[in-house]
């Protein structure tokens, strides 16, 4: 039965990282011991360190100053390679700080706000008799795309931002309306046709309707100085300069609240909630983003339907990134672990070779994508399987269980595996989130042993909110977010959450999972961040060929 | 009828283990001296008094409570100990223990003790003179096998990483380390600092004996559900899947 499935897509990765004739199924090996000299960032590391003693007047980076006196780096330390893609990178190039593509992933995020047209320009033509035209409409984008960058309008010339500084803030419109679309100059649109399959198209034109939105997204050095709340106030003002510019509006009428009340309030869509005081966060900030709009923004759902473990591993990978690495890895904590939890889900195709098997087996036993009922039974059935097969693996090949080292990393990678096979087979998230939930239970009584404290918590209670009525915690998983109240503070879990999310409407082939406007916002290609190739795209950044926004070197001097 | 625990479920042996670790009906399989585990767990030197944090509970005149009039302190609570700890390793590679069957074991064995588990390590902190007693009977008995397991109260890394070459389980800090004559040998405390002697803490299992008295499913040893192509489900299995069932309905229609 099952063992035509298992492909063991992860050997090509261990090659790469222990050496090609290494035997990867050895439980013995001769530890070394050459601490961090045997790798070549950790050289840098201290080659650097060294440079900047004198600079700094005092002491840094030295990795010999741990316990005992024994330098850190008595195990091997390998490279890894970004899951699905040819890059192979060292960890530390995957820590955000050292990754610009990383960067600018969550730059994108918190850049981007979507603003309604249709209000503003009722108040135009019922309240000030104004005509709006596509002519008017295009006119108001080019003056538009002058003023969001921060540029001048109306009042005389007035301080303005550097072109070189802010070059990557755009804002193209799109509608679900093929006539008025067509009357939109391409450069200044988001074209639906041409950027789904058809579809996809279709049924986000029938979602969007004859309604029109700007996707408008601020300078990345507007966000890295302020922060996520910024966004809305920023694009609220140049918004409301651009429509008195364009129509030729008094700049003191009262008309005028009405433009800036609809930019920043009632036909305003924040990419995440603001959260309670306790955590202290403006909307646009990654603790209030859903994992179904995190589903939403990814792109790879509309290049490459037809696999849907791909587009949720991709969704994974995005999710793990920020909700890890850079929501509780930093915001909300700090320091350098939680960079090694959130890769073991997007490198060295792990996870892509357990959810592979799962999704294969499924398709075996099912008939295809989302045939499977959404019941408890088929989540047991696939959590269960694809659980002993990933543990099965971890045993036979002790390189794969010393890369993924620590229970945290083996947890998220089985459970997300097991979610993501029972939400692509039912079509369901709510059934992957079951088939997380007791790939979990399985995982601990297999070994006794799961992830840290948190783990206790989050996912040996978690069944019983997988279906729960009440309203704090019976959400369906596309509407629950990093603030969710049993996910607040776990890593391991939200990017993969996110991509369950995913899973469940890449199985169905749906064209979005919460939002098409989410969907069609991030499809825009003026955005610096890849977001149909997410994992391809941090490998550029940690191999050092991704470009980011947000650069000072401009104004400064050069190193 | 007198109630009799149960524990866990299963036939195999890892099944059996797992009870027998749970009830603490464990066997004892060597003897460290008592001074030779506070060395190594290193909170006092051996024979130092024992700090304490309030004065003994006799001397303090407790409140008229029917809970302390049930519960009987233990000797670290009655004399005023600070709470200490110890921490334990377990390899993945079939060492006898592993930690929520160590955590049981302290649990339900172990009075006034507050087991912590984790993938690569178990805690277990209680009084002083407390936690001491408690660290011996894991050290003395078929719980801990020397070469797979190890105290370490820090820089834990290890536990899923291959052996080394002689078989002891991957240490950063080289706590403990095989002897010439065969035995391993404890030369730094759970912290990594050395220690004033070396401590033979005698001879390790073989990989057959870590097999019979190992606590985790392995494809290897005991599996839990057969192999792909060949599932066949161990007891263990069966009660998580009812349990998970039972949680997930009872969130929907709590009855």
């Amino acid at each position: 039965m099952a063992v035509k499935h298992t492909k063991k897509l992860f050997i090509k990765a261990l090659n790469k990282k222990f050496g090609k004739d290494f035997d990867l199924a050895g439980q013995k090996v001769e530890y070394k011991r050459l601490g961090p000299e045997q790798n070549a960032r950790k050289r840098e590391f201290m080659e650097y360190a060294k440079k900047l003693e004198g600079k700094r007047g005092m002491t840094g980076y030295n990795p010999y100053v741990h316990a005992g006196g024994i330098p850190l780096g008595q195990r091997q330390l390998v490279p890894y390679k970004l899951s699905s893609t040819e890059y192979v990178v060292e960890g530390d190039d995957l820590h955000f700080v050292n990754n610009p593509a990383m960067q600018q992933m969550w730059d994108d995020i918190r850049r981007t706000i979507i603003v309604g047209l249709d209000m503003a320009h009722e108040v135009l033509q019922k309240r000030l008799g104004k005509e709006v035209t596509p002519e008017t409409i295009n006119n108001y984008l080019e003056i538009l795309n002058h003023a969001m960058p921060g540029a001048a309008v109306v009042q005389e010339h007035m301080v303005e931002t550097h072109p070189g500084l802010v070059d990557d803030c755009n804002v193209r419109v799109f509608t679900g309306d093929d006539a008025l679309a067509d009357e939109i100059d391409d450069q200044y649109k988001i074209d639906i046709n041409k950027m789904f399959p058809e579809d996809q198209a279709e049924t986000i034109k029938a979602a969007i309707g004859k309604t029109s939105w700007q996707a408008v997204h601020i300078p990345t050095i507007v966000v890295r100085s302020c922060d996520g709340g910024t966004t809305s106030r920023w694009s609220a003002m140049q918004l409301s300069m651009t429509f008195i510019d364009a129509y030729n509006m008094c700049a003191g009428e009262a008309a005028v609240a009405d433009l800036a009340y609809a930019a920043k309030h009632a036909a305003v869509l924040h990419m995440s909630d603001m959260l309670p005081a306790r955590r202290a966060r403006g909307p646009n900030n990654p603790g209030g983003l859903s994992f179904g709009y995190m589903a939403d923004m990814v792109q790879t759902s509309r290049v490459k339907p037809q696999d849907p473990v791909y587009v949720s591993l991709n969704v994974v990978a995005a999710g793990s990134m920020l909700y890890d690495q850079i929501w509780l890895g930093s915001y909300m904590s700090g320091g350098v672990g939680f960079t090694q939890y959130a890769t073991a889900a997007y490198t060295n195709d792990v996870l892509d070779d357990f959810s592979y098997y799962g999704v294969d087996y499924a398709v075996d036993k099912f008939g295809g994508f989302a045939k499977a009922p959404a019941t408890i039974d088929v989540a047991k059935e696939l959590a269960t399987e694809v659980t002993l097969y990933g543990i099965e693996q971890y045993e036979a090949f002790p390189t794969l269980l010393e890369d993924h080292f620590g229970g945290s990393q083996r947890a998220a990678v089985l459970a997300a595996a097991s979610g993501i096979t029972s939400a692509i087979a039912s079509g369901h998230s709510q059934i992957g989130l079951a088939g997380w939930y007791l790939s979990m239970l399985l995982h601990k009584e297999a070994w006794g042993r799961l992830g840290f404290f948190g783990y206790d918590l989050q996912d040996q209670c978690g069944p019983t909110n997988v279906f729960s009525y009440q309203s704090d915690e019976g959400n369906p998983l596309e509407l629950r977010g990093a603030n969710y109240p049993n996910y607040a503070m776990n890593v391991g879990h939200q990017g993969e959450y996110a991509g369950i999310t995913s899973a469940a409407h890449a199985g169905r082939m749906d064209a979005f999972a919460v939002s098409p406007l989410i969907k069609v916002t991030f499809a825009n290609p003026g955005l610096v961040f890849d977001w149909a190739n997410i994992r391809d795209c941090f490998g550029k950044g940690g191999a050092r060929e991704f470009r980011a926004a947000g650069e000072r070197s401009l104004v400064m001097p050069a190193v | 009828m007198a109630y009799k625990p149960q524990f866990y479920p299963g036939s195999t042996s890892v099944g059996i283990n797992r009870r027998k670790h749970m009830s603490g009906n464990i066997d004892k399989l060597r003897d460290i001296p008592e001074a030779d585990v506070v060395a190594i767990m290193g909170h006092r030197a051996p024979g130092a008094d024992y700090a304490s944090t309030h004065p003994p509970l006799k001397e303090m005149g407790e409140p008229d409570c029917p809970v302390r009039q049930l519960v009987a302190p233990t000797a670290g609570a009655a004399a005023g100990d600070r709470v200490r700890y110890s921490q334990w390793t377990d390899s993945m590679y079939f060492a006898p223990s592993i930690p929520y069957f160590r955590s049981y074991w302290g649990a339900i064995n172990c009075k006034g003790c507050d087991p912590g588990t984790l993938s690569g390590r178990q805690i277990i902190e209680a009084r002083e003179r407390d936690i001491e007693d408690y660290t011996k009977a894991q050290y003395d008995s078929e719980v801990t096998d020397v070469a797979l397991c190890s105290m370490r109260g820090c820089t834990v890394h290890g536990h899923s990483l291959r052996l080394e070459e002689n078989g002891m389980q991957f240490d950063m800090l080289a706590r403990t380390e095989m002897g010439a004559d065969g035995n391993v040998y404890a030369v730094k405390d759970q912290v990594g600092i050395p220690l004033d002697k070396k401590i033979n803490l005698g001879k390790a299992m073989s990989e057959a004996e870590a097999k019979k008295r190992t606590t985790i499913f392995r494809f290897d040893g005991v599996p839990m559900g057969g192999k792909v192509g060949e599932r066949k489900f161990d007891e263990a299995i069966e009660m998580t899947h009812h349990m998970w069932e039972r949680r997930s309905k009872w969130g929907y229609r709590p009855e």
